[in-house]
């Protein structure tokens, strides 16, 4: 008998009843979210010391290359971005941008659309697609985060899209930190050091 | 004296040993508590995560066989291995199809507890650990002593001489910061280069097929997305039916491990690279281990396959704090780890792990799933009477007391006569030394007893 039909035998398994696993689920405990000011939530999980965030907002997409520019000069880095194929992103004009398509190893800002923000969390949520790679957001310095205020949820059972899964699915609730060394927290451990959040409001 | 009580003894006298595990597991107490003080419905939501895992390991095997199937048609394959050598053959089989030379590992503890490190060395695979702390150990060859902070017994100054004598281009200032940006700059170049990233699962989620991984470094998708093949080894208890079981489970992983509310970076990953897409594996390998899992099941074991692997038990508990986790001995310490560790490797060479327990029951006020963690470790203890592999001297001694203990008479005459014998051993109010007992004595004095016992004042008193 191989290992499969060895394992499968020794559990000797009735068929899970969906119903039961359904009932598990009925009024999850979770922590408390004000769903009528939801932005407010979102920005106060994203100021937590555990995430470290900071945001900035624009009234239109075409304000986003100003915002990015502004943040970039803030933190006295040259405007050189990794922009992924995204025609959202690159629809807009940024004239004067250094732009990679790729991110080098040592590619210092990367900008990504998430899907959605968790207020319970102040997460950002993403998925992968040929528009939207993955790598490039856990590589550079900088990770800056376009948010439309109205793609926030107030729970992490409202990230996952229902049906078939995109290859990858992750949500970023801060910056690569670690607390291996005597538990004192660093950030920027192997990916991003700062992250910074534009809120769309249209 | 047995191997246990050899390491606990060394482990008792490293006076470093005990500043570095109070300093990082310390934090981790007042931090988890903070957060469950933040998260009023806490008790309610560790009962609905108790009644989750016992319902997936009640219907466990048909939960795989719908996350089997699901990931095969995500275009990953599914291996499955009854034992730790079956499951690393796999591993190393599927390396040497892809031609590896270097693997990047993202921290598991499922990987230890197969020896993967060692068969991948064997193999003559390159391996780079990637997580800080077990890039630390790798350094340092050694083993992981935490589950979460597997570099917990190392304090900063020794990280700085291990760094200093093993990057490329070491830190200058003698901070942490700059200790974590030499393992950075030592580890980028490597993690981006590995032919084959390999990790664990915190959760397999049953009706996708997708496996969830949660750092804080960000190094599991830093070494899983960039190789052409991604190898995850699970066991086969991190079933969950769906994403939103998974999500509470989250709920409890972060808060119970480091106090906060999710970990940084949370990724589900359903099978390999799509077409189109700019990154990601071409392969996607998973494969589900048994190790001894069905057997814990079978034989009274099943609340153990509850254990998420927060880590809390062993940041709560009096022995872990005192010893350190290399003195288990095993892959996992703590007092899950005295649990698993017989099962794993044998009650024999380990009967000594269920005994290093002041059953306090703060392992089982914390564990976020309700483990009766003392119940199991005095399950062990009955078993290891039962099979007569306790030292005749406690058989023996238990055995005098037992027919003494039967007999109140004989009792009673026996501390009046150990009660006198005390009292003359004493000075005021302490015992300096101790006859047959000089182990006790040796580092503190004995409180001197009563000059009475019990049932002599009583009957005194009745008389009155």
């Amino acid at each position: 008998m191989n290992s499969r039909d060895a394992i499968l035998a020794r559990l000797k398994g009735t068929a899970p009843n969906r119903a039961e696993a359904d009932t598990l689920l009925i009024a999850p405990e979770r922590p408390a979210v004000d769903e009528s000011a939801l932005e407010a939530e979102f920005l106060a999980r994203l100021a937590l010391p555990s995430v470290s965030a900071t945001h900035d907002s624009i009234d239109s997409l075409t304000d986003l290359p100003a915002a990015v520019a502004r943040y970039l000069e803030g933190q006295k880095e040259s405007l050189a971005l990794c922009l992924p194929p995204d025609p959202r992103l690159q629809s807009c004009d940024w004239t004067g941008f250094a732009l990679h398509g790729t991110a080098a190893p040592d590619e210092a800002a990367a900008l990504a659309i998430a899907r959605k923000g968790i207020a319970e969390t102040g997460s950002l949520v993403f998925e992968t697609s040929p528009a939207t790679p993955m790598l490039p957001n856990f590589l550079t310095l900088h990770h800056i985060v376009l948010l439309a205020v109205s793609d926030i949820a107030p729970y992490l059972e409202d990230a996952p899209l229902p049906g078939a899964q995109p290859r990858a699915h992750y949500w970023i609730t801060g910056v690569s930190g670690t607390t291996d060394i005597e538990g004192t927290y660093v950030r920027g451990a192997h990916g991003p050091r700062f992250l910074h959040v534009i809120l769309l409001r249209q | 004296m047995s191997a246990f009580t050899d390491r606990a003894d060394a482990a008792l006298a490293d006076r470093i040993l005990k500043v570095a595990v109070e300093r990082t597991a310390g934090t981790a107490e007042a931090k988890r508590a903070v957060a469950v003080q933040a998260f009023p419905d806490f008790e309610a939501a560790r009962d609905r995560a108790a009644a989750i895992k016992d319902h997936v390991v009640a219907h466990l095997g048909a939960y795989l066989e719908q996350f089997e199937a699901n990931a095969i048609a995500a275009g990953a394959k599914v291996h499955w291995a009854s034992t730790a050598d079956e499951a690393c053959q796999i591993v190393i089989d599927i390396c040497k199809q892809a031609n590896a030379r270097t693997v990047a590992r993202s921290k598991s503890m499922l990987g230890e507890e197969i020896g993967l490190p060692h068969a991948l060395a064997e193999a003559g695979i390159g391996r780079v650990e990637t997580d800080l702390a077990e890039h630390i150990i790798q350094l340092a060859d050694e083993r992981p002593s935490h589950i979460i902070w597997p570099a917990m017994h190392k304090t900063r100054e020794q990280v700085s001489a291990l760094f200093k004598a093993k990057h490329r281009t070491p830190h200058e200032e003698e901070t942490i910061a700059a200790m974590a940006e030499s393992a950075r700059r030592e580890l980028r170049s490597q993690m981006l280069g590995a032919d084959v990233g390999i990790s664990g699962a915190n959760f397999l989620i049953a009706d996708t097929g997708a496996i969830c991984t949660v750092t804080n470094e960000g190094n599991a998708e830093l070494s899983l997305v960039p190789p052409r093949v991604h190898i995850v080894t699970a066991g086969i208890e991190k079933i969950v039916p769906s994403m939103p079981h998974a999500i509470h489970m989250l709920r409890m992983l972060a808060r119970s491990a480091t106090g906060a509310a999710l970990t940084q970076y949370t990724t589900f990953y359903t099978g390999p690279k799509r077409p189109g897409d700019r990154d990601g594996p071409e392969e996607m390998h998973i494969v589900l281990v048994d190790n001894g899992r069905t057997k814990m099941r079978e034989e009274g074991l099943a609340e153990m396959l509850r254990c998420i692997r927060c880590g809390a038990c062993m940041n709560h508990c009096v022995v872990f704090r005192q010893i350190g986790g290399h003195a288990y001995g095993g892959t996992y310490p703590g007092p899950m780890g005295a649990v698993l560790t017989p099962a794993f490797d044998g009650l024999k060479a380990n009967r000594d792990l269920p005994n290093a327990c002041t059953l306090n029951g703060k392992c089982q006020e914390v564990c976020p799933v309700r483990i009766p963690l003392p119940t199991l470790l005095k399950g062990w203890r009955e078993k290891s009477w039962r099979e007569g592999l306790e030292p005749t001297s406690m058989r023996w001694g238990l055995g005098i007391w037992a027919f003494v203990a039967r007999r109140p008479g004989l009792y009673r005459f026996g501390t009046g006569i150990a009660v006198r014998a005390m009292q003359l051993l004493g000075k005021q109010g302490w015992i300096g030394k101790l006859p047959l007992a000089d182990g006790w004595t040796r580092y503190r004095d004995m409180p001197k007893p009563a000059a009475q016992t019990f049932m002599t004042q009583y009957k005194k008193e009745r008389r009155k």
